[in-house]
């Protein structure tokens, strides 16, 4: 699951919101309570533990590696990291993690991807000419399988393609009705994308993505923009639904679940850790400073969720 | 079975240089258990080097950093995997080698299947195979090679690239529904080296929070090395059964070997150092830093005591202090 860009935006003057926020914020409400939803790495982790804290208490965190029914106390480098264990009502393994998604029990997942296509193929594995990018890890296996995917990214007509570099993720394939059926995909492929520029949805007879959500600031020429940067003509739904801009309390779960700065900070090197790293420290005093960071925050979010 | 001496021994228990020159060989195939980033010995790849194993295959789901090393002096013929954490660091490239790899040609060029080889490469080295596959298709692998029977059909892929670029993977028909299915060959690796946070002398393995596919490789391997935090009684590890993912009569060999995932953390033992691992992954980012990080820190050490003592026993306790605030083991 590739982590899509964390570049921290300069706010527009009428968005004081950074790209993660809205996309996280926005993301962090497409699942329901009681579902079994996986979360992957980066900002795709962060919308479900959003969504844990503050809109869905109640669903059932799940990652590859084998953690169910997880606390979620911090944002996740790995689907293996150790605080990913803290909470679980199950610790497993990945086989039988995907065992349980083949057989339909896994209600929902929220992905990363480098690029799209109409049908909601996507590619995370290799970008023409010669940028391999992390690969499938559970990705393909989460397309075709999980009950629904929200996927979530960075607006950028990069991620817009006719033809994909490379099909990584199973969408609605060819389009055609019957196509994941007939290629005996378990899963009802993608749900949404989630932009910093608006929620795309997949039209139910065609599979087309279609612009169908818009953030309440953007205008006709925001719009216009959109439709120039994807590659084929884009449907805009003739009223699109205004999405909620981030509230207080999704802006703070942000944060609380964010000790590193990953997605408050682009560069490594000028995050809490990138810096004592820089100032050369390699003491206990220093090691305790990194242990504050993450202890503090991940001590607070057991309070507010165990 | 040649192995079967080694496994019914009492006491397995030696040093990681032995478990390694005893077990791999050049041109064998390897693995290492954990996931990503977590409980992935991140010793073992610095011993391959200093032994110099070469004509390796390595084949792992989601791999950590450690893997760069090899590919790194060119030890590495064939990379079996569905994730590389590439950009898990931000801008700081998690497998720095293997990119120069893939542009330059240095130390080998890459080719992967159907899409990606090494532009203009003149030199004589044979490529690096890099081969795709998903998390759960590499599992079936293992399962497969557990179960020892040929190959695990699955439901993942159909329609995509994966599919399409890997040979090895078969789209056939269900022949009791006539439906496609996709069939993932077993796979035996020669080697694999599960670190666990614990184990006895006859070679019980115990392993805490998420459990990854080491139960499958453990079983599909024809050695297995556990690498264990710490070396317990079996009594001690009667008292948690559900625990032991690795029975002895699928071990080899026991290398008892605290902080063997350092930089990354293990599940009620230590957390991620992440000091030392943005150190090492930062000195990496260049040719010369890399040759400079690996006489520093894998051939300027004589065994994974001599790296730790580099990184300092105190710092290592902040990690376990660190982890044990969040999750402690029964």
């Amino acid at each position: 699951m590739t982590e899509t860009s964390s570049a921290h935006q300069v706010p527009e003057k009428s968005t004081p919101f950074s790209d993660v926020q809205l996309i996280c914020c926005a993301a962090s409400r497409q699942f329901c309570d009681r579902e079994t939803v996986f979360g992957g790495v980066g900002i795709s982790f962060l919308a479900v533990a959003i969504a844990k804290i503050v809109h869905t208490p109640e669903i059932v965190l799940m990652t590859e590696a084998g953690y169910v029914g997880f606390a979620g106390i911090s944002s996740m480098d790995s689907p293996a990291d150790n605080h990913g264990g803290k909470g679980a009502v199950l610790h497993q393994g990945l086989f039988e993690m995907f065992r349980d998604m083949q057989a339909g029990l896994v209600s929902a997942a929220c992905l990363g991807f480098a690029q799209i296509d109409k049908f909601g193929n996507c590619n995370v594995t290799y970008v023409a000419p010669d940028i391999r990018m992390n690969g499938s890890g559970g990705g393909g296996d989460i397309a075709s399988s999980a009950g629904r995917v929200v996927y979530v990214s960075k607006f950028s007509p990069r991620i817009f393609k006719d033809k994909l570099d490379y099909i990584t993720n199973p969408g609605f394939l060819d389009g055609s009705p019957d196509a994941r059926e007939k290629a005996n995909l378990v899963g009802g492929g993608p749900c949404c994308l989630v932009t910093d520029k608006g929620i795309f949805r997949f039209d139910d007879k065609t599979h087309e993505m279609v612009l169908s959500e818009i953030y309440p600031w953007q205008t006709d020429k925001d719009l216009d923009e959109i439709r120039a940067a994807v590659p084929w003509d884009l449907t805009i739904a003739s009223q699109p639904k205004i999405i909620e801009p981030p509230s207080a309390v999704e802006m703070d779960a942000l944060i609380l679940m964010d000790p590193a700065k990953r997605y408050q900070e682009a560069d490594a090197l000028k995050r809490p850790v990138g810096k004592i790293f820089l100032e050369g420290k390699n003491d206990i005093a220093s090691y305790r400073e990194v242990t504050k960071i993450f202890n503090n925050s991940m001590l607070k979010a057991v309070d507010k969720l165990l | 079975m040649a192995n079967v001496n080694y496994r019914a021994k009492p006491n397995k228990v030696m040093s990681e240089q032995e478990s390694i020159s005893r077990f791999l060989k050049n041109g064998d195939t390897f693995t290492v258990g954990g996931f990503l980033l977590n409980r992935e010995s991140d010793c073992i790849f610095r011993e391959i080097a200093r032994q110099d194993i070469t004509q390796l295959n390595y084949i792992e789901e989601s791999c950590s950093f450690g893997i760069d090393i090899l590919i790194g002096i060119g030890a590495i013929d064939r990379f079996d995997q569905a994730y590389i954490p590439q950009h898990q660091v931000g801008s700081v490239n998690g497998l720095p080698q293997l990119n120069r790899s893939l542009k330059e040609g240095d130390p080998r060029p890459v080719k992967m299947g159907g899409v990606l080889n090494t532009q203009n490469y003149l030199g004589d080295q044979e490529p690096l195979e890099l081969i795709d596959w998903t998390n759960y298709m590499i599992s079936l692998r293992f399962v497969a090679g557990a179960m020892d029977i040929p190959y695990m059909p699955c439901r993942s892929g159909i329609g995509t690239d994966i599919v399409k670029y890997n040979k090895e993977i078969i789209v056939s028909e269900d022949p009791f529904k006539n439906k496609p299915i996709v069939l993932i060959p077993a796979c035996k690796p020669d080697v694999a080296f599960i670190s666990v946070q614990r184990a006895d002398r006859q070679g019980n393995g115990q392993v805490f929070g998420y459990k990854g596919v080491d139960e499958w490789k453990a079983r599909a391997a024809k050695h297995v090395v556990l690498l264990t935090e710490e070396l317990v009684p079996t009594e001690r590890i009667a008292e948690n059964p559900a625990n032991t993912l690795i029975p002895s009569y699928c071990t080899d060999a026991v290398v008892v070997l605290p902080y063997n995932s350092h930089p990354h953390g293990v599940f009620g033992s230590y957390a991620t150092d992440r000091l030392a691992l943005m150190n090492h992954l930062v000195s990496r980012q260049t040719t010369d830093g890399f040759k400079a990080w690996m006489d520093e820190w894998v051939y300027g050490c004589k065994d994974h005591f001599e790296y730790c003592e580099k990184v300092g026993w105190g710092n290592l306790e902040e990690t376990r202090k660190m982890e044990q605030k969040i999750n402690i083991l029964p």
